[in-house]
């Protein structure tokens, strides 16, 4: 039987013990620049007063940070969305035809290990403009996506497609009944994982893209004045987007996959 | 002696590995035939080509004068393992059957059925449970109900109640014999457990050890219910257990 009991106390008491240890994080933090007096470890208060004074004047050139996020979310939204669109699809397919996968498989691993950054002198040479960050994030967003969406279609339960199969049931019918909904929390996790590292090579793309906005642009411009101060916004910025995002998945999880024992969170 | 309504005459071999030769047996209609056999004897992959799932290397199984195939023929399986599909409420789940073979499972008619086999099975009120919400014993009675909604000409039992606690499992025995006696269907029902076959068969094949075959048969013709510890049942108990080469 299920115990939900204990689920709806321990949200409460999760997210207390969450505060506690961010406040004692930025105590911490707080002690240790204190302690250093270095000018390269700002206080959080310092960051905090930076974060500020880039929403409200903008950085050096006076664009705004919430200019940099929403350009930046921009791009990873393009590259994740296409990303979902060949992935999933793809993995469906070269899952139920695992021969397809088997006599393809020299040119797709070999890809999948390449990492994003090392795609950036051919995607500087071959593309331009907002193609060159939608298709960094794309390769990073993809192979999650597409390598857990077809591990999971071949590792149905065989006695789930079983049951349909015995009272004489089409093969279309399996797919949509069986394989889709079996696979559909794997998928999810897929695009979890697959938005991580579209956050990951977010600064790699706007190393190269050539323009003034974008987080990771921000956190370059910053660095070459080296204001530390600012640099820690556009990382906070980034960690903390990524998580509120995250966060999203695992709520959507919740209440899509209500039917499952439990819901593994990484 | 009822019509015949299955005939069975095949072989099957994995590759090298002969798994069932030479098995040869008839079933007649709404006759309770349980197949014991020691464990890993090939009873699950004859369970499954009784049930059309796969096909014989050699003979035929088949179901009144055509190869047994579930597109075409009304036939329902139980399977050992357990069976539920995760997100399917109990009443999505109970309905596949009869919507694979053509009902529109938002009709009355459609609704009465599943509401009756629900009934059946004892499982009212737990409709819109997910399976991860019951217990085990529940479980089997899903997919037992899924089995018998469609009405089926032929039901096949693969050890459903295997994975059972012996005293969920003596329960369900009980209760699977009520469900028999109430909507009578022509059941092969598949075992390694000799009392369990005692108990509900009109008749019992015994099958040998790897290579299977067919090493017995008897008719039980016990008065019902059947009495577990009586003098009758223990001694058609020990014979089979003798034949079975459980013990020795």
């Amino acid at each position: 039987m299920a115990n939900d009991k204990n689920a709806g106390s321990g949200k409460l008491g999760t997210f207390g013990y969450n505060a506690l240890a961010l406040s004692i994080f930025i105590l911490l933090w707080t002690i240790v620049s204190w302690i250093s007096e270095s000018l390269f470890l700002p206080t959080p208060w310092t960051v905090l007063k930076s974060f500020l004074d880039l929403c409200t004047y903008g950085d050096v050139e006076g664009i705004s940070l919430g200019m940099h996020i929403f350009k930046s979310t921009l791009r990873i939204f393009a590259g994740f969305v296409a990303a979902c669109i060949l992935g999933i699809p793809l993995g469906i397919l070269m899952g139920l035809y695992p021969r397809v996968y088997d006599s393809t498989k020299s040119v797709i691993e070999p890809i999948r290990f390449i990492p994003p950054v090392a795609w950036i002198p051919l995607v500087i040479v071959l593309l331009v403009g907002f193609s060159r960050y939608a298709f960094i994030i794309w390769l990073g967003a993809f192979f999650p996506i597409f390598i857990g969406t077809l591990l999971s279609v071949r590792s149905v339960n065989p006695t789930h497609i079983d049951v349909p199969r015995s009272f004489g049931a089409k093969r279309l019918y399996i797919i949509r009944k069986i394989v889709i909904p079996s696979t559909l929390p794997d998928i999810f996790t897929g695009m979890r994982v697959g938005m991580g590292i579209g956050w990951d090579c977010i600064m790699a793309a706007e190393m190269i893209g050539g323009e003034n906005e974008g987080l990771g642009v921000m956190i370059l411009k910053y660095a070459e004045l080296i204001r530390i101060e600012d640099i820690m916004v556009g990382m906070i910025v980034i960690g903390a987007i990524g998580f509120f995002i995250n966060e999203i998945f695992i709520f959507v999880e919740r209440r899509v996959f209500k039917w499952k024992e439990a819901i593994v969170i990484s | 002696m009822e019509r015949e309504l299955i005939d069975v005459d095949m072989s099957m071999k994995f590759d090298n590995l002969s798994v069932l030769e030479d098995i040869k047996f008839k079933v007649h209609e709404n006759e309770f035939l349980v197949i014991v056999g020691p464990t890993g004897c090939g009873k699950t992959t004859l369970a499954r080509l009784l049930g059309g799932l796969s096909k014989p290397s050699s003979g035929h199984v088949t179901i009144a004068g055509e190869d047994v195939n579930p597109k075409i023929h009304n036939v329902s399986f139980v399977f050992q393992e357990p069976s539920c599909i995760p997100w399917l409420t109990i009443w999505d789940d109970i309905s596949m059957g009869l919507e694979i073979k053509g009902n529109n499972p938002q009709t009355a008619e459609t609704k009465a059925r599943i509401k009756e086999v629900i009934k059946l099975v004892g499982l009212d009120g737990f409709e819109e449970y997910f399976p991860k919400q019951i217990s085990g014993g529940m479980k089997q009675r899903v997919a037992i109900a899924r089995a018998y909604a469609t009405k089926p000409d032929f039901l096949l039992m693969d050890e459903p109640f295997g994975h059972l606690d012996a005293q969920t499992r003596y329960l369900m025995q009980i209760e699977i014999m009520r469900i028999w006696e109430r909507e009578k269907k022509t059941v092969a029902y598949i075992t390694n457990n000799i009392e369990e076959a005692v108990y509900l068969a009109t008749r019992i094949i015994v099958l040998s050890k790897l290579p299977a075959r067919i090493k017995a048969e008897h008719s039980i013709n016990l008065p019902r219910p059947r009495d577990l510890t009586g003098p009758d049942f223990l001694r058609i108990r020990a014979e089979i257990t003798e034949q079975c080469e459980v013990v020795g």
